[in-house]
């Protein structure tokens, strides 16, 4: 039987459906007027660096000896050695045919940032202000604690990022070192920032500038999803592209309001709203195990009929795989990454995460 | 549970305030101990600490409902008065827990027949995401699972067929049949609801030992939270009818005073259909607020969230429905039956609803160290609400109310 049918017996049954009064709900559920936020010509997103950490295990163990998933990020004083960064350049092609570009986050470890910075020339993005603006698409480490290489190269950058900070979140982007204590109750260093943000700052809630979206640039949306994120991070801003007749296309760092619902919100909010791919991690096997709800997301992912999906990072390279062998549209990335001076323990030869180097335009 | 109503003396509302405001900072400084992520012990990993305080909650349920007190008095006497047995019982159930929880899943069985009952177990099989943390995680999460079967199987016997077919043997023989039926009954529940979750925990899948969920198209999800919402449904109403109802209308199906296999038939049933209309219920109130779920949605969006979350709601009238019976001497006591057990079931769904509004509310972030927010993939709040629960329990069934019911 069915879902649908199962439900529908059961309603059946005449049972009273109107136990309201739930105070601590908000009715999210209501039909908005739909949004038109413009049409780009083409995205194109190269992958500057998706290894945020090298060793899955040697994170896990500071997760577990230090409190789990529930702790304060900035309470575990995580092996410096293990970190890497997660970070993206967007190009944008707008209608007039003119390329604009972003920047998504800023990495962890400053010396990975650095060294992924100068191979891709976005020092010179960022002096020249070819680099428009930047988004951290949300406060956890790997994508937000090596801020400094950003800012060193333009301290006022515009800057997007989640209104849901923690105050030492914001005192990093103010210009701070912080330490957490280790088990022998040592002060281990964290994070730094000796670069004080001085540009513009734009903290994003649900609201947006307009209809629940910021719209920097026609056909970019940007959009803020106030969910609760494991060690202590909350909410997550997400890019929208609306590519002429092909669809719309999600930019990410981690997904953690989950890939499907994001292409929910387009199909109830966006007007003209056609499916179409996205890129980034999709925080769904980001450890490499296993769980039957990440089988309900490759179904999920079918029905939702996305026709291009580039992923890494937390997305786990075990759901590629298996969301490839099942017939998700898959964008294969290359070997590139295996030039670079370190690479990701568990990255396999099958080529289902689109990594270091590689780059897809949608 | 025990239903005997505390009509024999005025009750002093004032005092069972008090109590409860006592038990809620008694659970606060346990949660801050064991619990808060930020502070000492930081169990709250999530599924190690859940596994823990559902281990200790089952020792509890074991040793009342189960075994009925045995081998300890019935009640308190002279020599061995409410305190000295609570301390007692309160002890046996704590190493009970870690008896069950390091022992017998992590030492014995998962040593040497279900790996996934052990992280050691699972870490020796090698093999993708086999390290300790990931390890400790599934094997909790099986363990949560073992234990949830055995508190609707023993809450539902309690309640069901309560001393059936053992009432004219003594409390040892009771204690010990329904010890084997209720943990027989258990086993086939987990093997049902959860078993085939906890193979699919693993990369490849344990396919050759469990099946794929087989309630993934009716649910649209292959998660046992299907089972899990569905279960605390049904805990509801068993709870509900045992304490608000005053184990009616069940009493009526009692042969001179003890429960019949008619009647636990009947609970079983009614119970179980009463939680199924609930479980709908409670997801069109949420497709309302959230719209209709789908496959592989996330957060709020997934059905798996949604099943669970029935559940938590569940959670949270089933402590309601303990707060009102054992602080609130069962308000209001009026003397027509029906209408005191719609009552009551109002206020326990009421008195629910106001600990989901605190539970996601900022005082949760001062209380217990959580993120504000709703739906965040691990955290649930029935370790709070189990943990809570355990406290009343503990001081209702092992302290027999002492000091509330002194008064």
């Amino acid at each position: 039987m069915k879902r649908r049918t199962f439900l529908k017996s059961l309603a059946a049954t005449g049972v009273a459906t109107s136990l309201t009064g739930t105070g601590a709900l908000t009715r999210e559920a209501q039909a908005r007027k739909k949004i038109d936020f413009g049409e780009v010509k083409s995205v194109r997103v190269d992958v500057l660096s998706e290894t945020s950490w090298f060793d899955n295990d040697n994170l896990k163990k500071h997760m577990l000896d230090y409190g789990g998933a529930m702790t304060n990020q900035y309470d575990i004083p995580w092996d410096w050695d293990n970190a890497g960064g997660y970070m993206a350049l967007i190009t944008v092609t707008t209608l007039e045919g003119k390329e604009r570009k972003i920047l998504l986050d800023s990495g962890w470890n400053n010396d990975w940032v650095d060294y992924i910075y100068e191979m891709n020339n976005i020092p010179a993005m960022l002096k020249s202000g070819e680099i428009e603006f930047m988004v951290i698409s949300h406060w956890h480490l790997d994508h937000y604690w090596g801020i400094e290489s950003t800012l060193k190269h333009k301290p006022d950058i515009t800057i997007y990022a989640p209104k849901t900070y923690y105050p030492e979140d914001m005192a990093l982007l103010k210009g701070a070192h912080l330490t957490a204590k280790n088990k022998e109750g040592k002060d281990v260093h964290v994070c730094k920032n000796d670069v004080p943000h001085a540009g513009k700052l734009i903290l994003c809630d649900p609201d947006g500038d307009k209809d629940g979206i910021y719209n920097p640039m026609p056909g970019v949306a940007l959009r803020n999803f106030d969910v609760p994120i494991l060690l202590r991070v909350r909410g997550e801003n997400v890019f929208y592209f609306n590519v002429k007749d092909k669809g719309i296309v999600t930019v990410t760092g981690c997904c953690h309001p989950g890939i499907l619902s994001l292409f929910s919100y387009a199909r109830k909010n966006f007007e003209g709203y056609k499916p179409y791919g996205c890129y980034g991690g999709l925080h769904i096997t980001l450890f490499e195990t296993w769980d039957p709800k990440f089988d309900d997301i490759i179904k999920g992912v079918k029905a939702f009929k996305i026709q291009k999906l580039a992923c890494n990072h937390c997305t786990g390279w075990i759901w590629a795989e298996k969301a490839a062998a099942a017939g998700v549209p898959v964008v294969k990335g290359t070997d590139k990454f295996k030039s670079y001076k370190r690479q990701s323990t568990v990255a396999t030869a099958s080529n289902a995460f689109l990594t270091n180097g590689d780059h897809v335009v949608f | 549970m025990n239903t005997t109503a505390q009509t024999g003396r005025k009750f002093n509302y004032f005092f069972g305030l008090i109590n409860l405001l006592a038990v809620f900072c008694i659970v606060w400084l346990l949660w801050y101990v064991f619990m808060n992520p930020n502070t000492v012990m930081k169990l709250y990993t999530p599924m190690y600490g859940f596994s823990l305080v559902v281990g200790f909650l089952a020792a509890i349920v074991l040793l009342n409902n189960v075994a009925g007190g045995y081998p300890f008095p019935e009640s308190s006497t002279q020599r061995f008065g409410p305190v000295q047995r609570g301390i007692a019982m309160t002890a046996v159930a704590v190493l009970l827990m870690l008896l069950l929880v390091y022992i017998f899943f992590w030492g014995f069985i998962g040593k040497f027949g279900i790996a996934y009952f052990s992280p050691q177990s699972i870490i020796a099989s090698g093999g993708q995401g086999a390290e300790i943390f990931n390890a400790r995680e599934n094997a909790s999460t099986a363990i949560v699972y073992y234990f949830t079967a055995f508190l609707l199987t023993a809450l539902f016997w309690s309640t069901g067929f309560g001393r059936w077919p053992w009432q004219n043997d003594d409390r040892g023989v009771t204690a010990w049949s329904r010890f084997f039926a209720v943990t027989f009954f258990s086993n086939i529940i987990y093997i049902l609801l959860f078993h085939p979750h906890v193979c699919y925990l693993f990369y490849p899948a344990q396919d050759k030992a469990g099946v794929e969920s087989w309630w993934a198209d009716l649910a649209g999800t292959g998660s046992a939270f299907f089972g899990l919402g569905l279960v605390l449904c049904m805990l509801f109403w068993i709870v509900a009818s045992d304490l608000l109802w005053e184990a009616y209308p069940w009493k009526y199906l009692e042969k001179d005073g003890e429960s019949t296999w008619a009647k636990g038939l009947v609970v079983l049933v009614v119970t179980f259909v009463l939680g199924v209309l609930v479980l709908f219920v409670l997801m069109q109130i949420m497709n309302y607020f959230w719209d209709e779920p789908f496959m592989g949605g996330q957060y709020t969006d997934g059905p798996d969230f949604r099943f669970i979350h029935a559940g938590e709601i569940c959670g949270f009238f089933i402590l309601a429905a303990f707060i009102l019976k054992n602080y609130f001497n069962n308000f209001p006591n009026i003397p027509i039956r029906w209408l005191r057990a719609v009552i009551r079931t109002v206020l326990a769904i009421g008195g629910g609803m106001l600990f989901y509004w605190f539970y996601y509310s900022p005082l949760a972030t001062f209380f217990l160290a959580k993120v504000p927010g709703i739906a965040q993939p691990g955290d649930t709040s029935l370790v709070w609400t189990i943990l809570f629960l355990s406290v009343i329990m503990v001081q209702a069934d092992f302290f027999e109310g002492w000091p509330l019911r002194n008064k």
